[in-house]
């Protein structure tokens, strides 16, 4: 709408412009991409927004914006600017919003940008800037977000950012910087987010996060740390830390007890080997942790007062046991990943009432008990495949009323229990070669895929391809009338059994053992 | 809004395309610009821009840099936590977009703050 301090007189004139631009009412001139190789002239005295981004604007003269005193918001990017004269941007004294990325600078223009007292947001993203003199931000006392991103910066700008107490937001991603030195952010008191992504950095001060209590987000993935950054013990608010893609090995104990208030950590892609079982304690905000292939350890983490994790993917370690009372921490735990570890034996999971998923394949897991996924009413998928498991309690899978995909391949299992997967939908049942009964799927109503040992137990599902030779139809006749009839209904409604047989696969059970 | 005609871009490509497709415009984008997904109907169209537009903000990665929506509340932000312009009705306080000012402060209109 027409803002009233834009004209002086509140009714809506014509809007003046430039042959080259388009104009709106409201004061907002749009320039962008017309090859422009120096800034239009002939706009409006009121313009308080002016976009000449995309266009050959290669170097900006002094008091080139003097006729736009009221102007909030210059977007240049995208210009090949190399040169700004220092008294380019001079009389801009209500600029919040500046917009210098995707240019040629290879320094931070400070003596043109000294006197913007109202500025609030300096894009300086995407230049080839090598240094950023001291006094580069001094007269910016609004400033909030600063973008330094995505240039060749070999070091944080500690001197430059010292009195930029109301900086809310800063960028020095996609840089060289290969250290934080200590008290590098030392004043920056209003800092909520922090980006060092897709640096260098090695080694980081123990105090180099020193003053930034109001830090939220710190991200410093794809670095070359080598060591968990202690550093962080200074940042009490901070909820969201990403340090996945760095050469860590080992998180210590105790390594989030200052940081009470974490939302999410990411810390996959690092080489961990250990990670100290009380890393993870009282995160009550945390939702979902992932450790993957942190190969040395070998208790399970103590997560006590961590009691609103929905997802826990721990997998690729020593484990071989997991706590008893596990779901007394989690119970409104939605997936548990455990898969690739070395446990033998199951607990209840009687209290992860909330449990939709579980994948626990390729453990050493070897029986299955009655109260095991008691009261899992929740549970979707169940993963146990890879295990040695050679029991399973007949009522074990009483509770999993809504199970739809179970996977029990490559045990040793001689049977299973079907009472209570009224919804299974899957089965997988491979390469336990010790089961050889045919397989009934009575009580599996909604059974649609299913696969299984041997290919004879496939024909209670699919029944026999018809190419079959002038003998399998003899031994087509010869088979149970009963058997049929039972199951004659069901047949149809399951669509896919594997292996299916066929002509060297036949239906009959020959001699015993079909393989002869 | 922003297509420049580049003469060293073959006719398919427009503005800072580096591969496109007559059916979905830019599919990516040369270094450095922000690839968009305007919705033009049915179809996705992609653009290249030097920032994302309003209500999106932009994360950049050595390979691809992309857009992303601010929260429902925020119409400019600096990531998906840190507002940096409010929507009408709602009041800028440290970064989030609240309803209403602490005590000490004054909700400004024109500037959608507290002040």
């Amino acid at each position: 709408s027409l803002r009233n301090g834009a004209t002086g007189q509140g009714q809506s004139t014509p809007a003046i412009c430039s042959s080259s631009c388009s104009c709106d009412e409201d004061g907002g001139a749009d320039c962008s991409g017309k090859g422009l190789t120096t800034v239009p002239t002939g706009l409006s005295a009121f313009t308080y927004y002016l976009d000449i981004s995309m266009n050959n604007i290669t170097e900006l003269p002094a008091f080139v914006f003097k006729t736009f005193p009221y102007l909030e918001e210059l977007r240049l990017a995208g210009n090949d600017l190399s040169f700004i004269h220092p008294d380019a941007l001079s009389g801009l004294h209500q600029l919040k919003v500046l917009m210098l990325q995707n240019n040629q600078l290879k320094t931070v223009p400070s003596t043109a940008i000294k006197n913007l007292y109202s500025l609030q947001s300096l894009r300086l993203d995407a230049n080839h800037i090598t240094t950023v003199p001291e006094d580069s931000f001094e007269g910016l006392q609004q400033l909030r977000h600063l973008w330094l991103d995505d240039n060749s910066l070999t070091e944080v700008p500690v001197g430059p950012m010292r009195h930029q107490a109301n900086l809310q937001a800063l960028t020095l991603a996609l840089n060289r910087i290969t250290h934080i030195p200590n008290n590098a952010f030392a004043n920056l008191s209003s800092l909520v987010v922090l980006h060092l992504h897709n640096n260098r950095i090695k080694e980081i001060g123990e105090s180099c996060f020193t003053g930034l209590e109001n830090l939220e987000t710190l991200d410093l993935n794809f670095n070359n740390l080598m060591t968990f950054p202690e550093a962080i013990q200074a940042l009490p608010k901070l909820k969201e830390l990403g340090f996945h893609s760095n050469d860590i090995a080992a998180v210590p104990e105790g390594a989030f007890h200052k940081n009470p208030l974490l939302r999410t950590i990411h810390l996959y892609d690092n080489p961990l080997s250990f990670v100290g079982t009380s890393a993870f304690q009282n995160l009550s905000d945390l939702h979902s942790l992932m450790l993957r292939g942190a190969s040395m350890m070998q208790e399970f983490p103590c997560l006590t007062g961590t009691n609103n994790l929905e997802s826990l993917t721990l997998t690729g370690t020593k484990i071989a046991a997991i706590p008893v009372e596990l779901c007394e921490d989690l119970k409104v735990l939605r997936t548990l990943d455990l898969s690739y570890n070395e446990i033998e034996e199951l607990p209840s999971f009687q209290g992860c009432l909330k449990l939709q998923e579980i994948s626990l394949q390729h453990n050493h897991i070897q029986q299955i008990d009655r109260d095991t996924f008691q009261g899992l009413s929740a549970l979707r998928l169940l993963d146990l495949s890879r295990n040695e498991m050679k029991t399973i309690h007949r009522d074990a899978f009483l509770y999993l009323t809504v199970l739809t995909n179970l996977d029990l391949s490559l045990n040793s299992l001689t049977s299973i229990p079907t009472t209570g997967l009224s919804s299974l939908n899957q089965l997988k049942l491979t390469g336990n070669l010790q089961m050889k009964n045919v397989f009934t799927a009575k009580s599996l109503p909604k059974l649609r895929s299913v696969s299984v040992p041997y290919a004879y137990q496939c024909c209670a599902f699919v029944g026999c391809d018809s190419s079959t030779s002038s003998t399998d139809e003899n031994i087509k006749k010869r088979r149970d009338k009963k058997f049929i009839e039972k199951d004659v209904e069901r047949i149809s409604m399951v669509m896919h059994c594997s292996p299916s047989p066929g002509a060297f696969k036949p239906c009959e059970h020959l001699l015993g053992s079909w393989m002869i | 809004r922003q297509h420049k005609q580049n003469p060293g871009v073959s006719s398919g490509c427009q503005g800072g395309c580096l591969t496109c497709s007559d059916y979905n415009g830019c599919l990516s984008c040369k270094p450095r610009l922000f690839i968009f997904l305007e919705r033009n109907g049915m179809r996705q169209m992609g653009v290249c821009l030097p920032s994302c537009p309003s209500g999106f903000y932009g994360t950049r990665s050595p390979d691809r840099n992309t857009c992303t929506k601010c929260r429902p509340e925020c119409d400019s932000c600096f990531n998906k936590n840190l507002c940096m312009r409010c929507r009408a009705g709602y009041y800028l306080h440290l970064g989030k977009c609240q309803e209403s000012c602490p005590e000490s402060l004054v909700c400004s209109d024109t500037q959608r703050e507290c002040v």
